[in-house]
């Protein structure tokens, strides 16, 4: 059994350092790791990302990022997630990595994704050099984490992103910029290998729970839509099912 | 001459809340009647003052009704089974 929080679109600045500590202290007590699907500070400011490391660094269990839209606010991307690192969190940008916990191996393959939309009313790669590198964008990332995911042999497989790998939890959102918020792209990604379970932030006004087209459970942790510090999930419960039965 | 309550004030106050400082693309604008109701949520009180505030300044003679949440951030009470 592995137990994984998750969480995302904390949006720190210094005007919230502390809000999160008191939770996040007790997490060692309610989960092996710590997802965070991106939008770790407001602006993607160096500063910002030193109080993101402040409230959740140091917990005593691994935490796993992505970058989101707000990381890349200030075009500090790179110096945030040296700050993140040096922190001993980790970022993924189109990689994956593998954690032993509890004698399984979990996977964690990242990247933030991007917008583009999903069946039947996306963007295409077509016409203006802009639109072109607009929907390029979506495709090479979504192809970076497909990589990302197939790249690892474990016991559990979890997908993190930023943007959105299906519609369904973006209920919620104006059906306008569901093309802002996500991608059928990912969804495809995530299909494409054994995947567990896929977690997202991103759209702060829709809904938790979704599936891919290949019956993946989806999750959009954003904040406003866990309304609580962190979301606990339970992955591989019928291994210790049956660790409880043979002892 | 007083600020028309049109959807072009909708889509400025939007642009607004979406620049380098207040940076919060999360916040609803509704109109209603001859007030601007803005929703959402925010991660502190601050936000939500600085919100208003900004909007306050820039338009001055249009009622704001501000209903924006602050995200409760407590430890959770349940898990999810995945399967």
């Amino acid at each position: 059994m592995i137990r994984i929080a998750a969480v995302g679109d904390v949006h720190v600045d210094s005007d919230v350092l502390g809000r999160f500590r008191p939770a996040l202290e007790e997490l060692p007590d309610q989960a092996d790791v710590l997802l965070v699907a991106g939008d770790l500070t407001r602006h993607g400011t160096v500063e910002e990302a030193r109080c993101f490391a402040t409230e959740f660094g140091g917990l005593g269990v691994p935490v796993v990022t992505v970058l989101g839209n707000h990381d890349h606010q200030s075009d500090q991307q790179s110096r945030v997630v040296d700050v993140l690192t040096a922190s001993d969190i980790t970022v993924l940008e189109g990689e994956a990595t593998v954690l032993e916990l509890h004698g399984t191996r979990l996977g964690i393959a990242g990247v933030k994704g991007f917008g583009g939309g999903f069946a039947g009313a996306c963007a295409s790669n077509f016409g203006e050099r802009e639109m072109k590198d607009f929907v390029s964008t979506t495709e090479v990332l979504a192809e970076r984490l497909q990589d990302a995911l197939l790249s690892v042999q474990v016991d559990a497989l979890v997908a993190l992103t930023h943007y959105a790998p299906v519609p369904d939890t973006l209920l919620g959102e104006p059906l306008e910029i569901y093309a802002f918020l996500g991608c059928y792209q990912l969804g495809r990604a995530i299909d494409a290998a054994p995947t567990t379970l896929a977690l997202h932030g991103h759209a702060h006004h829709g809904s938790e729970r979704g599936r891919t087209p290949g019956g993946v459970p989806v999750r959009n942790v954003a904040h406003p839509v866990i309304k609580q510090a962190y979301n606990v999930y339970q992955l591989l419960s019928e291994e210790a099912d049956l660790e409880l039965v043979a002892t | 001459m007083s600020t028309q309550i049109d959807e072009y004030l909708e889509a400025e106050i939007q642009s607004l809340l979406t620049d380098g400082r207040v940076a919060e693309l999360g916040i609803t604008v509704h109109r209603r009647e001859h007030q601007l109701v803005l929703g959402g949520d925010v991660e502190c009180e601050n936000r939500r003052d600085e919100i208003c505030r900004q909007i306050s300044s820039r338009f001055p003679d249009v009622e704001i009704v501000c209903d924006i949440g602050i995200i409760r951030a407590q430890a959770p009470t349940e898990v999810e089974e995945i399967s």
